[in-house]
């Protein structure tokens, strides 16, 4: 096991490189000059004389003049910075966000954490739900709940999250105006302890959550309803039964144990998805997430801010992928991840 | 599964009580929803970046400027600052101006302002150090002795000086003045030098000009890094508020009333007490503002919001549920929407081309539908709220072509130009209108053709570059690319939509980022222009080769006197020659009128949205909202 863990390390080493070459000559074909793209916005303010020192220096101080892989080693921390040092991913120098003028790191700390809070919240909830859902409606299998059920969850499935979000806020916001439409905070409040702020911030997040949650019901219901179904037409099953078990065991010890094996790369993949905000909730809900941020990076040509969250989730990837593997042979003996 | 349904029920409901838990805000505090989210750079000026809402926050608690900008836009002295301004011309071309601060000045936190901490961040703007921060200060191109401190060739900086402990000198170089606004240049702003530099930095001046004394980029680089970030009880600054909180998890600031501050340039203090700015989402402001997650909507530009922002102010229903009603206040927007052609290539180099494609749009039509009735036409790069469009809308009218919707004068004008023949270098009489041009004049435009007789002719056909979801380039493929007089006229207007930063290369001609921008390819593009209350439109249309390589007169028009106007209208005048200055914009709004370099497409009218508790809120174009909030006062 150490040895294939190993050698999955090793290449997760070798893709990150390819990706992270790729990714980085990928924005740097990007026809745009970061140097007047930053000072575009001062042009009307500074002299000709200004702006052209202004411009070389910057310039200079970005090495937009070096070639393409100077640019990138010199990023990826293998070739001396312009100031004479090693300064680069390598070194932990993620790279420097050109819109916030801080280094990415600092810039990506509060969306993260942001992020994680409200998914955390998400995820257990959407888990919480799809599991039981789906393995009522396989028990249940063609009663009238499971009609129902599939119904909702195609309807849910169908229906993109933004639409759902405005159905939501319009309802729940405006017309019955039991949530607040965005934010994480009450503007202006003064709270006594640090308990009332933190319940300010779940109330703020609800609504998110709840849309986020419904978003997700439709798949993951589905996909555990699938699973038990093949699950509970097996063999063993009826054997189980024949023997006399429990239905509940017969289903939670039996059947469910061996829908798990598809189950739980979802499962695996939705908490890795933690990582990741969603560009459509955290933009419609004024959110400070991951996915606000990244799309304010993209849309700024802040590259090096965006490189730095997609390499981010490139490690995650890859070590979400050995994870899932890796338990792979732990749900089932009948895998073996040592080869 | 009835369990489960009853948990989330359940669970719903425990949020939702959870809210009100949550003390609410204080009555009368005014949320304001930016459309521009808070980067949380509070530095001074724009020395690292340029966010709007960033600016707003600095210009709330950094107000000490000797010179202030008032109601109008005009630069005047503030005099709750200094006592007194006064510059004189040198012989060697330079000019000084001599400062006297007020005494009695302090910081938010009472410490006393001194006129070190008015000079320092001048003097740092001639500091290598400031580069070496990333810091984009320019002081030293300006001030007399700057360059020669940045370079590291001189001790201190001859043209800064610190008379006494009330009175500062700052002369400016030879070659920026005089300048019609040079009074700018005297100005320096109150910012604690220890909140920023650290204690271990200080200036002095021994009699040959400030210097700093312990100064690096290893001393102050921690301290700088906090002071720029920091929000907090501990924020050294002199404004009319203090920003006492910037919550990055949820992007919002907390300002309240700073009881140290002793008004602006005429003495006005704030009375809202607390103000919290938070980020409005362009999707969903509306409905904020209606169930009041904020109760202040600053400068609603577009016309269809401004309508539903009308619905909502009349809104009785709403009012009784919020508590509060809303008013408003508009305002002329300091500029405008504009075709912007390239004159000095394709059929665009040809006056009669750029005259004969305004005939062919009706602007005011296009103006009513793009502004959904909040907004006008200007026939020049004005704006209707600056000084000097007020001093001359009579001469305006008069003297201006405003260029109304005329399709046959188009086609007059173009046929006097000698757009007569057909793509064969026959007698036009359908499709795209040509013309024998020289060599020169075809240049490598892609809509030339060269015949067998040796003629060379250009089609009328108009390369126009657009920005990807610019609902403006939307309304011109309607109103004018694909108007039917557009092709009666024999003109052909292709649009190509691309990235706004592939628009900029093509406009730019930045060959850098790849050869094909190099090339003049697109002779008009839609873009807009905002107007700041300094108009200087100096090297806007400079002759200069090497600036225009430099990105300068992107309209590419080569126009002797229209050079010189542009120039004369600020360095030919000395400041407070008011007379002189509009003497000379007139004629350069003439003279531009004439070329017609851009075609104005419609100049808008804004609204800002504000609670009916809120009385005496005057916005204007030229008067933010930091600006007259200090005026307005809480009903009683």
């Amino acid at each position: 096991m150490g040895k294939y863990i190993l050698k999955r390390c090793g290449y997760i080493v070798v893709v990150f490189m390819i990706l992270s070459l790729l990714m980085y000559s990928l924005y740097n074909l990007i026809p745009t000059d970061p140097a007047r793209q930053e000072l575009e916005p001062q042009r009307k303010a500074l002299k000709a004389d200004e702006y052209q020192m202004l411009y070389q220096q910057l310039r200079k101080e970005m090495g937009l003049d070096d070639p393409l892989i100077v640019r990138y080693l010199r990023w990826i921390g293998l070739w001396k910075d312009t100031d004479g040092t090693f300064n680069g991913v390598f070194e932990g120098n993620f790279g420097y966000s050109n819109l916030y003028k801080r280094n990415v790191v600092d810039v990506i700390k509060t969306p993260m954490g942001n992020t994680i809070f409200i998914n955390i919240f998400s995820t257990i909830a959407s888990l919480g739900i799809t599991i039981p859902l789906g393995i009522y409606c396989a028990v249940h299998k063609g009663k009238r709940f499971d009609s129902v059920t599939q119904v909702v969850t195609m309807l849910g499935y169908s229906i993109p999250v933004y639409i759902i979000a405005l159905i939501f806020m319009y309802l729940l916001c405006v017309l019955w105006r039991v949530f607040p439409i965005m934010g994480t905070k009450t503007p202006g409040a003064v709270y006594a302890n640090g308990w009332q702020e933190f319940v300010d911030m779940l109330y703020h997040i609800a609504l998110p959550v709840i849309v986020m949650t419904f978003g997700s019901l439709g798949g993951m219901t589905r996909y555990v309803r699938s699973a038990m179904i093949d699950a509970l037409s097996m063999d063993y099953i009826r054997t189980a039964r024949a023997k006399g078990l429990r239905e509940k065991v017969v289903i939670y010890s039996h059947a469910w144990r061996n829908a798990l094996l598809p189950v739980i790369t979802s499962i695996l993949g939705w908490f890795l998805g933690i990582f990741g905000g969603s560009v459509i909730i955290e933009n419609t809900f004024s959110l400070n997430g991951m996915g606000k941020l990244y799309w304010q990076g993209l849309n700024n040509m802040d590259f090096e801010l965006v490189l730095a969250i997609q390499m981010f989730y490139s490690i995650v990837s890859l070590i979400g992928s050995l994870l899932i593997d890796i338990s792979y042979g732990l749900v089932d003996p009948r895998v073996r991840v040592d080869k | 599964m009835k369990k489960l349904l009853a948990m989330l029920l359940a669970l719903c409901m425990v949020l939702s009580v959870a809210g009100a838990l949550a003390e609410a805000p204080a009555e009368h505090v005014l949320v304001y929803g930016a459309s521009t989210e808070i980067n949380g750079d509070f530095a001074p000026g724009a020395w690292w970046t340029n966010n709007a809402t960033d600016k707003m926050l600095r210009d709330f608690t950094n107000d000490y400027s000797v010179i202030a900008s008032d109601q109008g836009g005009a630069l005047v002295v503030n005099n709750t600052v200094a006592s007194s301004v006064e510059g004189v011309m040198n012989e060697d071309g330079t000019k000084t101006y001599t400062v006297k601060l007020n005494d009695g000045l302090v910081f938010n936190n009472g410490e006393a302002i001194t006129i070190k901490d008015f000079l320092w961040s001048t003097a740092f703007s001639c500091s290598s150090v400031a580069s070496e921060v990333g810091a984009k200060m320019t002081g030293y191109l300006t001030i007399v002795g700057g360059q020669d401190y940045y370079d590291g060739k001189a001790e201190t900086i001859t043209g800064l000086r610190m008379l006494d402990d009330n009175t500062y000198q700052i002369s400016i170089v030879a070659d920026k003045v005089p300048y019609y606004f040079d009074i700018s240049y005297a100005s320096t702003s109150a910012y604690s030098m220890k909140y920023w530099l650290g204690e271990n930095v200080d200036i002095a001046d021994d009699g040959n000009g400030v210097y700093f004394k312990g100064l690096s980029k290893d001393a102050i680089e921690k301290q700088l890094e906090y002071a720029r970030f920091n929000a907090g009880e501990d924020r050294v600054s002199a404004g009319p508020y203090n920003l006492v909180e910037f919550d990055q998890a949820s992007k919002q600031a907390t300002l309240v009333i700073n009881e140290n501050y002793q008004g602006n340039f005429e003495g006005q203090k704030p009375s809202i007490p607390k103000i919290v700015i938070t980020k409005a989402e362009d999707a969903t402001w509306f409905d904020a503002l209606k169930t009041g997650a904020f109760n202040f909507y600053d400068t609603i530009t577009d016309g269809e919001h401004i309508n539903n922002a009308m619905d909502l102010i009349e809104d009785e229903a709403n009012k009784d549920v919020l508590g509060y009603g809303f008013n408003y206040v508009q305002f002329d927007r300091p500029g405008y929407g504009k075709l912007m052609f390239q004159s000095d290539f394709g059929p665009t180099q040809f006056p009669a081309v750029r005259h004969a494609i305004a005939h062919l749009l009706d602007r005011n039509e296009f103006a009513n539908r793009f502004c959904a009735g909040w907004g006008g036409v200007v026939n020049g790069p004005y704006g209707t709220a600056m000084w000097m469009t007020k001093e001359s809308e009579e001469w305006l009218d008069e003297n201006l072509d405003n260029y109304a919707y005329n399709p046959e004068k188009a086609i007059e004008l173009l046929v006097e130009d000698g757009w007569v023949l057909d793509e064969n270098g026959n007698e036009y009489v359908e499709g795209v209108r040509y013309k024998e041009v020289t060599e020169e004049q075809a240049g490598q435009y892609v809509h030339t053709k060269k015949l067998d007789d040796g003629r060379i002719l250009m089609g009328c056909e108009i390369e126009w570059s657009s920005s990807e979801g610019n609902s403006v380039s939307e309304l011109l493929g309607i109103m004018l690319a694909n108007g039917e007089q557009t092709a009666a006229a024999g003109i052909k207007i292709n649009q190509n939509i691309m990235s706004f930063a592939e628009l900029l290369n093509y406009m730019y001609r930045d060959a850098t980022q790849g050869d094909k921008y190099g090339v003049p390819t697109y002779c008009m593009y839609n873009l807009a222009s905002n107007f700041t209350s300094i108009y200087d439109m100096s090297y806007s249309y400079t002759l200069d080769p090497d600036m225009v390589a430099e990105g300068y007169n992107t309209d590419y028009i080569f126009d002797e006197e229209l050079d010189k106007l542009s120039m004369d209208m600020v360095y030919g005048v000395e400041a407070g020659d008011d007379a002189a200055y509009l003497d000379i914009w007139q004629k350069f709004i003439k003279r531009w009128n004439e070329l017609l370099p851009e075609v104005p497409l419609y100049s808008n009218i804004y609204i800002s949205v504000y609670p009916d508790w809120l009385e005496n809120y005057n916005q204007d174009s030229y008067w933010d909202f930091e600006q007259a909030i200090l005026y307005a006062t809480i009903a009683e």
